[in-house]
């Protein structure tokens, strides 16, 4: 259990030395919450009705920007083959590292996301709703970003070929946090309904992407 | 059973016997095909002669997604058997499952026009496809990313299962998502809605392109084997150069 908690305390120490933390992907959000009512145009209506899919779509691209440095460093300086000789089985110590790296640096997010609801027009109760839909997607999409950034870990363009082989799968997430938004914006209780979804396809990718990311690594190992 | 195909040298002889009757099984029927769908059906009494879009756009959209499921199944014997022949069956599926997707997509859109007055919408059927080519396309870019040749099929089986894993949840948050298609009309437990005369063109039509396809994927697969095969050879000689 200790070093589990190592594992993820490392992840989250190296997501502040490296990169910033949470600064990349916050401000990464941020931009891309403040340049699509510059494309989508100012109009009140508009914005609120795009609002949610546009933030929980902003979300998920800033969730795949760290999916290649998780593991493709790991792969190039050849601290994968030291964790695959710890007693530590893989899948836990693939789910460790990438749920650090998760909360150390997309806290922001869903709080990013209750503002920037805000800011598009959403009442509060619906930003509030739009921004637990992103903090019960994110695990499920960190996990899925993950599992894409194990594949293609030391590829040349990993980042190009992650966000291809990521974006299918994350869907069912996209389609259940931008739903919970729309609903609580529209005073509908199937805000509730899409919540729940959101969890579940966040606890599937829990249950099988660490035995997916497992696999991956012990595959670039061979 | 699986390992009898395993072996190269018998693939070989079956794929060199597979190759020209799947393709002349292709021809003819496709032959028959387009003779029964251009000319011997009657046109539709709602959708005209547009309905004969059909005959390509349904037997596309099937094989669209049997050839998914066949390289998934293919991506799991390589990564459970390691069988070397099952990773060159999946990789030589791909582009050819690719390409019926998007010809799925193509005559959707040309069809769409006329009938619904538009080329695309949103529906469920129609982004399902659209992400079907989008999983073909992120398992193809996999492979040509990751030069070592095991590791690019190691990873791509991978891929292969969690998007066979992934399908059904794809589809089942794309229907909640939306939903202008008509609903299944020839897979059915009351027996097909579709109109004999117009059945048998899209039955003739669809084994046409599945011989098509499965010519395709043999040939693909062979000449893998071979390029496979010199490379080795190449490599062995300047070994001992």
């Amino acid at each position: 259990m200790s070093a589990a908690l190592a594992v993820l305390a490392r992840e989250a120490r190296l997501a502040f030395a490296g990169g910033g933390g949470p600064a990349g992907p916050a401000a990464f959000f941020l931009a891309a919450l403040t340049l699509a009512p510059l494309a989508i145009g100012p109009a009140g209506a508009t914005l609120a009705a795009a609002g949610p899919g546009v933030i929980a779509f902003a979300a998920l691209l800033a969730v795949l920007q760290g999916a290649e440095r998780l593991f493709g460093e790991d792969v190039a300086d050849g601290s994968l083959e030291l964790y695959a000789l710890s007693p530590l089985p893989l899948p836990v110590i693939a789910l460790m590292k990438t749920l650090g790296a998760a909360f150390a640096a997309l806290w922001p997010l869903p709080v990013i996301g209750f503002f920037g609801g805000a800011a598009y027009g959403l009442s509060v109760s619906a930003a509030l709703t739009l921004a637990a839909a992103l903090a019960l997607a994110l695990p499920g999409l960190a996990l899925i970003a993950g599992f894409a950034g194990a594949l293609a870990a030391g590829a040349r363009r990993a980042g190009l070929v992650i966000a291809l082989i990521a974006a299918p799968l994350q869907i069912p997430l996209l389609v259940f946090a931008a739903a919970a938004g729309r609903a609580a914006f529209d005073g509908d209780e199937r805000a509730l309904a899409n919540l729940i979804l959101c969890a579940a396809a966040s606890l599937f990718a829990l249950a099988l992407a660490p035995f997916g990311i497992a696999a991956a690594l012990r595959a670039r190992m061979e | 059973m699986i390992s009898g195909y395993a072996n190269p040298e018998r693939f070989d002889r079956i794929a060199r016997a597979a190759i020209p009757v799947c393709g002349a099984l292709a021809v003819l029927l496709l032959g028959i095909g387009i003779y029964l769908s251009l000319f011997a059906s009657p046109p539709d009494y709602q959708q005209g002669e547009t309905v004969r879009i059909m005959y390509v756009h349904v037997p596309s959209a099937w094989l669209g997604l049997g050839l998914y499921l066949g390289m998934g199944a293919a991506s799991f014997v390589y990564f459970v058997w390691r069988h070397a022949v099952a990773d060159v069956a999946a990789a030589a599926i791909a582009p050819i499952g690719a390409v019926f997707a998007a010809l799925c997509l193509a005559t959707g859109a040309l069809w769409g026009q006329p009938t619904w007055g538009t080329w695309w919408v949103w529906d469920a059927r129609l982004t399902s496809m659209l992400i079907q080519l989008l999983l073909y396309l992120g398992y193809m870019g996999l492979r040509a990313a990751l030069e070592d040749e095991g590791q690019a099929a190691r990873a791509g089986a991978i891929l292969a299962m969690a998007g066979l894993i992934n399908l059904p949840i794809v589809k089942f948050s794309v229907d909640w998502w939306a939903s202008l298609h008509q609903p299944a009309s020839v897979f059915r437990l009351d027996g097909p809605t579709i109109h004999a005369s117009q059945l048998a063109p899209l039955l003739v039509m669809a084994l046409g392109l599945s011989f098509l396809a499965a010519w395709l994927v043999f040939y693909r697969m062979r000449s893998a084997m071979i390029a496979r095969r010199a490379f080795a050879l190449r490599r062995a000689r300047e070994a001992r150069a």
